[in-house]
Formats: structure tokens, sequence, C-alpha cells
């Protein structure tokens, strides 16, 4: 008798069609090769299955962005535009229909969740999304992949109380401008402080306004933080706001380059720190929502540990 | 730089002879914690503080009766028997540098501006944050501050903006703070998520990168 694979990961090839024109982009298309290299190797490999997502349609996105920001992606990338608004966003033909796939993932995937037993999925996407704000690109992130998924998962399936936990390195402003002033969505974002950090935004004192009181929390970390500090968060300050919220749905904003050896920031997690986040964000899952838990990929540049970084993470979701 | 471009102009000012509860509904409706009194022709001749009300105002402490005695006694008091008259204020001259060392000195909660005598602006210390929020580029989207060893060289600074420049990477301020504690450090605020590449290329072109 077959047994259902335990975690699903939402993948395709045409994530890789997006060109960010080489030279000196960190994000590219090596990064999902270096991921899947590890996890082929890994012994968990047996556990997943792989499933291909149908892009986001217009209404979908929508949810999330202005139409005019929709539009004007659009009709750069047909114009062959090289970048849009600054040389970070980085473009190339295929940009806007990959870009599709990658915010579409998470809406495959709340589908599996809510109609089929799997109920624990990571999407391996690219471009990343948590930068990208409502009408504008940031930091390679052109359409907000989580608040795309959020948005779905609040309409589609009536899951109001929405959480967003980001573990990148880097605070996902793009999330915390959708979520603010809503009393119902929460972000919690363990990220390097804003004053030494890309986006410059995400300090402690940030937590909301208007209804949205309340509904953030932001995490920094000074340079030089390692697995101690996050292991304290974790431990001390967020279970007491899970208790608070009781989320009807968890969305991980799963980023990897606060590994030591990733120099897109200052902080110095262990590979070993991604298994105990994806153990915790797991129990957390089991307590809240059910076991149902969907994780979409954000950043981690350095090629020579973020295949194993997100294999640990990928290992702890599945307990092994 | 100047405090015309960062003041609230024509603020609400009250007379002197306007009863306390008046001023109190009036601070409570616009949530401002501080009212410029104003003569007829429009003259600074105090400042009314939401300190100086709570203080006016019954404590919370008191009976009942000790309560109504103090109401009834606020309710015929007038803005001028307990406004501040000894106002620091700012002119239409003066700088964001000048406010910060009045709040520094005589730390008010405001400043009122005044031209040719008569009110025609404040300047809070909420407004004093914000722009050296802005002048700083603290809490900008979109980028990063760098900070690099200052060697004393003379053509630092421009060794600096030229490589950023030719490699058309995007910045918005330089800042070169001289400190004995923690080392001469030039902040560069980098407008771009490409750290990595921007670090080696200043550690290429032989600067020290200072972590954290």
């Amino acid at each position: 008798m077959s047994t259902l694979p335990s975690l699903i990961i939402m993948d395709d090839k045409r994530y890789l069609l997006h060109d960010t024109g080489g030279d000196d982009h960190p994000e590219i298309p090596a990064r999902l090769q270096a991921i899947h290299q590890s996890l082929q190797s890994n012994s968990c490999y047996s556990s997943l299955a792989f499933i291909s997502p149908e892009p986001a349609t217009r209404s979908h996105l929508m949810m999330a962005h202005d139409e005019n920001w929709l539009f004007r992606f659009e009709e750069a990338v047909l114009a062959g535009q090289t970048y849009i608004d600054h040389s970070d966003n980085q473009i190339c033909y295929e940009t806007y229909e990959i870009a599709c796939l990658a915010a579409g993932a998470g809406i495959t995937a709340i589908d599996q969740i809510e109609n089929t037993k799997n109920s624990n999925i990571f999407c391996l996407v690219r471009p990343p999304g948590h930068h990208a704000e409502h009408n504008i690109p940031f930091g390679f992130c052109f359409f907000n992949n989580c608040v795309v998924a959020a948005r779905y998962w609040q309409h589609k399936y009536n899951k109001k109380r929405i959480l967003v936990f980001d573990f990148d390195a880097h605070h996902g402003n793009g999330i915390q401008s959708a979520f603010e002033e809503e009393a119902d969505s929460y972000y919690i974002s363990i990220h390097e402080h804003p004053s030494f950090s890309y986006p410059g935004t995400g300090y402690g004192d940030e937590f909301g306004m208007g209804e949205g009181k309340g509904s953030i929390l932001n995490l920094p970390l000074s340079p030089g933080c390692g697995d101690d500090h996050v292991e304290k968060l974790l431990k001390e300050i967020i279970p007491q706001k899970l208790e608070e919220w009781q989320p009807d749905a968890i969305i991980i904003a799963a980023g990897f380059d606060a590994h030591i050896a990733d120099d897109m920031s200052g902080l110095q997690y262990s590979t070993e720190l991604y298994y105990t986040l994806g153990c915790e964000v797991k129990s957390w899952a089991d307590k809240y929502t059910d076991g149902k838990l969907l994780s979409i990929l954000e950043g981690g540049y350095e090629l020579s540990v973020l295949g194993d970084s997100v294999a640990a993470y990928v290992r702890g979701l599945l307990g092994k | 730089m100047y405090i015309l471009r960062h003041m609230t102009p024509d603020p609400i000012t009250v007379s002197p002879a306007m009863l306390l509860p008046e001023a109190r509904a009036l601070l409570n409706d616009y949530h401002f914690r501080h009212l410029p009194v104003v003569d007829e022709e429009g003259g600074l001749v105090g400042i009314l503080t939401d300190r100086d009300l709570r203080s006016a105002y019954p404590s919370s402490v008191i009976t009942d009766s000790e309560r109504r005695l103090v109401y009834e006694s606020v309710e015929k008091t007038s803005v001028s028997e307990i406004m501040s008259t000894e106002c620091v204020t700012l002119n239409t001259d003066s700088t964001l540098d000048d406010a910060l060392f009045l709040f520094d000195r005589d730390q008010p909660g405001a400043l009122p501006v005044v031209a040719d005598g008569k009110v025609v602006g404040i300047f809070s210390i909420r407004d004093l944050n914000a722009a050296y929020k802005t002048l700083f580029g603290v809490g900008e989207k979109g980028a990063v501050l760098i900070g690099l060893h200052d060697d004393g060289s003379p053509t630092i600074m421009t060794r600096i903006v030229t490589l950023l420049e030719k490699e058309k990477i995007p910045f918005s301020r330089v800042l070169r703070i001289f400190d004995k504690q923690v080392g001469d450090t030039i902040y560069l605020r980098i407008n771009t998520f490409k750290i990595a590449a921007v670090l080696e290329l200043l550690e290429e072109n032989e600067f020290v990168v200072k972590k954290g």
C-alpha cells in the first residue's frame, strides 16, 4: 500500500526563465538548481512529491496589487526593458509570466491544502515577493507572493485570521504595508536590524496602525546575531502572540539569506537553525491550523549553503 | 533646513480670555498638546500645554466634594491664568538645527514660530523627528546603511563617491563621523539590495567595511 508523501514541493522548471541579466545580480536561476541538487541527495527526498503550479490570474493579483502596476510591469517586459524602476529589479521578456507563476504557486497550494490531504506545501519559486508593494517593485520582487496567497486564503476559504511568519534576513516591507492597518492579518518578522540592513524598514516599534494596531510583530536582530537569538524569540516571544491571535492559516516567508555564509546580511545563522525553524513552524500548524501549512521561498543567495539550508528546513517540516 | 518647510503653518490659537473647558476641548478634539495664546493683534502672549491643563484639573485621588469645588473653579479660570508666558520661539529664519538646540536646552514640547510679532506656525518635537528622519533617510524603503573605516585620507570622500558613481550604484547619503570611541567612520546610505556586490566592490578598492 502506498503512503502519501508528507510534504509537497510546488515547483516548475519555468522559474529558471526569469533572467536577471547575469553580471553581479544575486537572484539567479542557479539558486533553484542548488536547492534541487541538495534535496535530491538528501534522505528526505523520498518523502517529497512535486507538483507544478498554475499561474495567478489578474483577479488573484489584484487582491494584492494595483491594476496600474500590472499594466506597467507587463508593458515594461514586452517593451524589452531590462529593469523596472531600479536596476535591482532586473527583468527579461518572460519575467511577467514567471512572476505570475510564482504568485500562482501559493494559490495552487492553498487549493491542494483545502481540498486534498496534502496539508503541508513548500513553494520553491522565484522571483521572490516580500519586498513588493501594492504598486511598486522593490528588491528583486515584483508580486508579493505571500500577500497574494494570504488574500486568496482569506477570500476563497474564509480563513480570516491569517499569519505570515517571515524569517528572511530582510524585513518584508510589502507584507507589512499590506497588513498593518488590518485587525485580522498578522505579520511576524525576524530580520537584521533596519539601521544596518535593506530595506531600512521593520523597526521594533512599528506594530500596526488604526485597526491593525498590534497586528505586526517586528523582531529585529543586530548584525552578528545567530541561532541563540532566534531560538530565544521562538521560545519566549512568539508563542504568546500565536496564543493571542489564534491564526486560522499560516504562511511562512522562507528566506535563507541570514545564513552566516550569505553576505547579503550580517546575521549568522547555522544551517541547522533552519531545521529548528522547520520543526517550529510545523508545530504551530499542528496546534492552530490542523497541520495546514504553506511555505514560500523568499531570499537566500549563497549557493554553497542555500541548498542545504532549504533541505534542513524541509527536514524540519517533515520532523525528520 | 529652514523651519518654515517643516512647521505646521497657521496653527489654531486661543485668546488669553478663553476659559479652560473650551481650551481643553480644543486640545482633545485636535489631539494637540500645545496651543499658542495670542492677543487681538495675533501677537504671542503665552503658550498653553496639556500639562498646564492637567495640573489645573482635579486630581483623581481627591474626594468627590473636593473635585466639585476644583471643577467649579476651573470652569471660571481663563487661559491667561495658567499659561506659560516665558515662551521660547523660533522665527522664519530659524533652521532645524536652531530648533534642535532649543529643544535640547529648554526641553519644550513645541516651539511657536513668530514673524513680525505674530504667530505663523508651530514646530513640535515630533516635527523635528520627522525632519531629521527625512534628512538622514531613516525608514526610507529600499536602502541600507554601510559603515566604512575612515583612514583620515584627504581624498577618501572623493574616492568613495567617484567609485559609486562610476559603478552606477545608487546612493543617497554620505556622512563622515569623527568618533574616538568607535573609530572614525564614513556611513553610506546605498539604495540597492545588491549589498554583497557593493561590499565586494568597496573591499576590492581597498575600503574597509565595518561589520555591525
